[in-house]
């Protein structure tokens, strides 16, 4: 296995970037501070309807950005020891199981002798509210555990399968939302929204404004709808200006700040560094030959990797599905008419779009020829249920399109199951053999 | 000790051994007759429904000498190997030939994702599978969820009525629901003589008692419980350990033969082909929906679709309850939601006093596991187990 240490650092060129983990930094001491205070703060699932929290000015932080923090600190290896000295078993779940992790680890909120902190950031505060949504066996279960650590309210919303199974659900979305799910999952839905809203009441004293909703919602539509003019700006450049290593970490913080002006105002500024970059003629990789889509999440513990192919072959990563789900997959317009139920067409497609043939696929397809995708790399969870998505599906609708598809099973949050040298030469192999040639 | 000679003997349980050797016979006979079989995966779809539908209803269940060459092209690797191997005998167009439709529920993840790969292979016309439907229930005890639960009792109906080809009328939903209920009382009248003072019924024996019933008329498998239970009452009291099974679904004897065999007698369990399958009744009283989701949603929980906090409280009731001794905690590979469960559930059973043992990420069949008598018998003999 490769030493973490050895690992080179992944080179970012947007401000955006930059400006996204700087901010994300700024406002966590500021949630610190919040919940020091002792305001109510709620950790919850990335499928969760976070809208509603942010329109109560509740606030929170998402599992999937805190495992990818811890991923990026490189704490996971010391807290899947902890998960298996108490009795867990330490090879399961990883991504979702990287908070309760932490939550045994009794120097989460300690500093060493030079005042540096322990925990990821100086720790994950006591949150006082856990939500998370069913999507998976074991999901409820670790949510229930750490709740339990923490000492936080417990709350779990369902999971319903669509019958309705559209093709293109990317063009029904935003506008046409209502036909693109079965009646009565919507009417569900909203019916569980509004519960979720009666707890988070009673939790926190805090009254839901309806009003606060449609701002929540209208500044989305807004952040999103510049993802989806960088995500075309990208199909349409080539070389790129930017890479995934840019674009999933300036989009995945600021799209769990979603809601609000700042998250609007990042999108936008993003948009208009990563235009002049492409303006003036100025790429991430001068001698781009070959594109390619990332399928999968985030690398997180070993971004470089993505860079690795660019150099020898001009191989460049343009594609993941961080920056192209903020394209398609969160704007949902006629807002005004039920906020509610145009929240609820967003939170409860994202399991299908994401996880369910021929949903995934159909996508997957359409974005490759969008951005003229050379080859596929699809790194598939090896210990994750609710990341299983009908790999030959998507491998055999790529394929059959004539995209070769190079499907490999890694943990992206934990580098003790990682290679750096196996998978490099997996890659390379990949592409002397199937998109060179191609 | 496993099944013994007095229950071969018994002309009843003959009979429900040689139908649980021979799941397919019934299905068969019907479908010769021109009747209608419903193959069900996953473990919460209503018989009551079935029946009333005039159809049979089989439960899927896995060949594990099959080669799986369909299912490691279509499904990933990290699936329940049990479910699996179900998979194959669906793709392989088994099922095409033993059952006219397949109603899954959503019993388990892994089962979602069989169901939606189906739906997407019938799409695609990719090999010979029947007409399927899913059950997509919601297992968290809350009123919205239970509302929701009728509006799936309620399409279930509609698929089932367009199957059959004919209108299920409340009244057959009613007698269906009492031919049902009949035959939960008399399995747990039989589960009586595996957990009193006196064991008189081997873990073995009512995995086969149990089991028969996924795969024989309703009103034939009670008759023969009835007069098994009333035979059994003269069986050989059987001794040893009292070991209670918690985990992975068992389709066959050989776990339960392996746990005998070293002088233990499995008491109770709480997966879908034991004690879980007969726990609770409808209760007639109700409107005929709420009966059926009343029954489906609130019975014991399921290891996939409950809370740690819910499972430390069930496997403490049903320990209590089986008078057990000892309680083996055995997981396939890839089966993992349990796992989330057991430190909780092991620290109970300590405070308990229940000695326990943990048999993770256990290969299928159990016969894929060469260590497992050895630490078994460690386990049986007072040594503290956690494997896998």
């Amino acid at each position: 296995m490769a030493e973490h240490k050895n690992l080179s650092k992944a080179r970012k060129r947007l401000n955006a970037t930059a400006q996204a983990s700087a901010y994300q930094k700024q406002w966590f001491q500021g949630l610190q501070a919040r919940v020091a205070a002792g305001e109510d703060f709620c950790y919850l699932n990335a499928d969760v309807p976070m809208e509603i929290l942010r329109a109560m000015d509740i606030p929170f932080v998402v599992n999937q950005w805190w495992a990818s923090i811890c991923g990026a600190k490189r704490m996971t290896a010391k807290y899947f020891e902890l998960l298996r000295q108490a009795g867990y078993r330490d090879d399961l779940c990883s991504y979702c199981a990287t908070a309760f992790a932490e939550s045994l680890d009794p120097d989460d909120h300690s500093f060493d002798a030079q005042g540096n902190p322990l925990g990821p950031w100086g720790g994950l505060p006591h949150p006082t509210l856990a939500i998370t949504r069913l999507t998976c066996d074991c999901q409820g279960k670790i949510f229930e555990l750490f709740a339990k650590n923490h000492g936080a309210a417990f709350y779990a919303m369902e999971n319903t399968v669509p019958r309705k199974v559209p093709l293109n659900w990317w063009e029904m979305a935003p506008y046409d939302w209502e036909s693109l799910y079965d009646t009565d999952r919507l009417d569900a839905a909203v019916e569980e929204l509004k519960e979720l809203i009666r707890f988070l009441e009673i939790k926190t004293g805090k009254m839901f404004d309806i009003n606060a909703l449609q701002t929540v919602m209208d500044n989305v539509n807004e952040q999103e709808t510049w993802y989806g003019k960088i995500r075309d700006l990208i199909a349409d450049s080539a070389p790129v200006p930017v890479t995934v290593v840019d674009t999933i970490n300036a989009v995945m913080p600021a799209q769990w700040q979603r809601g609000t002006q700042w998250a609007a105002e990042h999108a936008k500024g993003m948009y208009e560094e990563i235009a002049e970059l492409q303006a003036r003629g100025d790429p991430a990789v001068p001698g781009e030959r070959y594109r390619l889509m990332w399928l999968g999440r985030g690398l997180w513990h070993d971004f470089s990797f993505y860079q690795n192919f660019e150099e020898k072959y001009g191989a460049v990563f343009v594609w993941s599905m961080y920056l192209a789900m903020g394209a398609d997959a969160y704007r949902r317009y006629h807002v005004e008419e039920d906020p509610l139920r145009a929240l609820a067409a967003r939170y409860i497609g994202m399991e299908d779009f994401l996880h369910m043939p021929p949903w995934n696929a159909q996508w997957f397809l359409h974005e490759a020829i969008h951005n003229r995708i050379d080859g596929v790399v699809y790194m598939v969870p090896e210990n994750c249920m609710q990341a299983v998505e009908g790999s030959f599906f998507i491998k055999k609708t790529l394929e059959d399109a004539g995209i070769p598809v190079l499907l490999f099973k890694a943990d992206p949050v934990d580098p003790r199951k990682w290679n750096r040298e196996n998978m490099t030469a997996l890659v390379e192999s990949f592409l002397e053999e199937r998109v060179i040639k191609k | 000790m496993a099944i013994r000679k007095c229950a071969r003997e018994d002309p009843a349980f003959s009979r429900l051994l040689q139908v649980y050797e021979h799941r397919e016979q019934t299905a068969q006979a019907w479908r010769s007759a021109g009747k209608k079989v419903v193959a069900k995966l996953g473990f919460d779809v209503p018989d009551e429904m079935v029946i009333a539908a005039g159809m049979l209803p089989v439960q899927v269940y896995a060949d594990p000498d099959q080669s799986l060459e369909k299912t490691d092209t279509y499904l990933e690797f990290a699936f329940d190997p049990l479910v699996r191997h179900q998979f194959e005998k669906i793709v392989d167009g088994t099922y095409q030939t033993q059952a006219d439709f397949l109603a899954i529920s959503n019993s388990t993840d892994v089962v979602i994702r069989v169901f939606l790969y189906l739906r997407e292979m019938r799409r695609q016309g990719l090999e010979q599978i029947p007409p399927v439907t899913f059950l997509d229930w919601l297992f968290t005890r809350h009123r919205l969820y239970q509302q929701r639960n009728e509006l799936t009792v309620q399409m279930f109906w509609q698929q089932l009525e367009q199957w059959s080809g004919q209108p299920i009328t409340e009244a057959a939903l009613r007698e269906a629901m009492h031919l049902c209920n009949e035959n939960r009382q008399a399995l747990r009248t039989m589960q009586a003589l595996r957990r009193g003072e006196t064991v008189r019924i081997t873990g073995c024996e009512a995995l086969v008692i149990i089991g028969a019933g996924f795969f024989m008329e309703k009103q034939e498998h009670t008759a023969l419980v009835r007069q098994v239970t009333a035979a059994a009452q003269q069986w050989d009291p059987v001794s040893g350990v009292r070991v209670f099974l918690t985990g992975s679904a068992q389709e066959d004897t050989q776990l339960y033969q392996m746990i005998e065999e070293l002088g233990a007698v499995v008491v109770g369990e709480d997966h879908d082909w034991g004690d879980r399958s007969f726990d609770r009744d409808c209760n007639p009283d109700y409107p005929v929906v709420r009966s059926l989701v009343d029954r489906y949603m609130l019975r014991e929980f399921s290891a996939k679709k409950a809370f740690v906090s819910q499972r430390v409280d069930a496997l403490l009731r049903q320990v209590a309850d089986s008078n057990a001794q000892a309680v083996l905690f055995y997981n396939h590979i890839y089966e993992e939601a349990a796992s989330w469960d057991y430190p909780s559930q092991a620290a109970a059973l300590r405070n308990a006093g229940i000695p326990s043992a943990s048999f993770a990420k256990m290969y299928y069949p159990v016969t894929a596991n060469p260590e497992l008598p050895d630490a078994l018998k460690k386990f049986l003999q007072g040594e503290a187990i956690c494997h896998g």
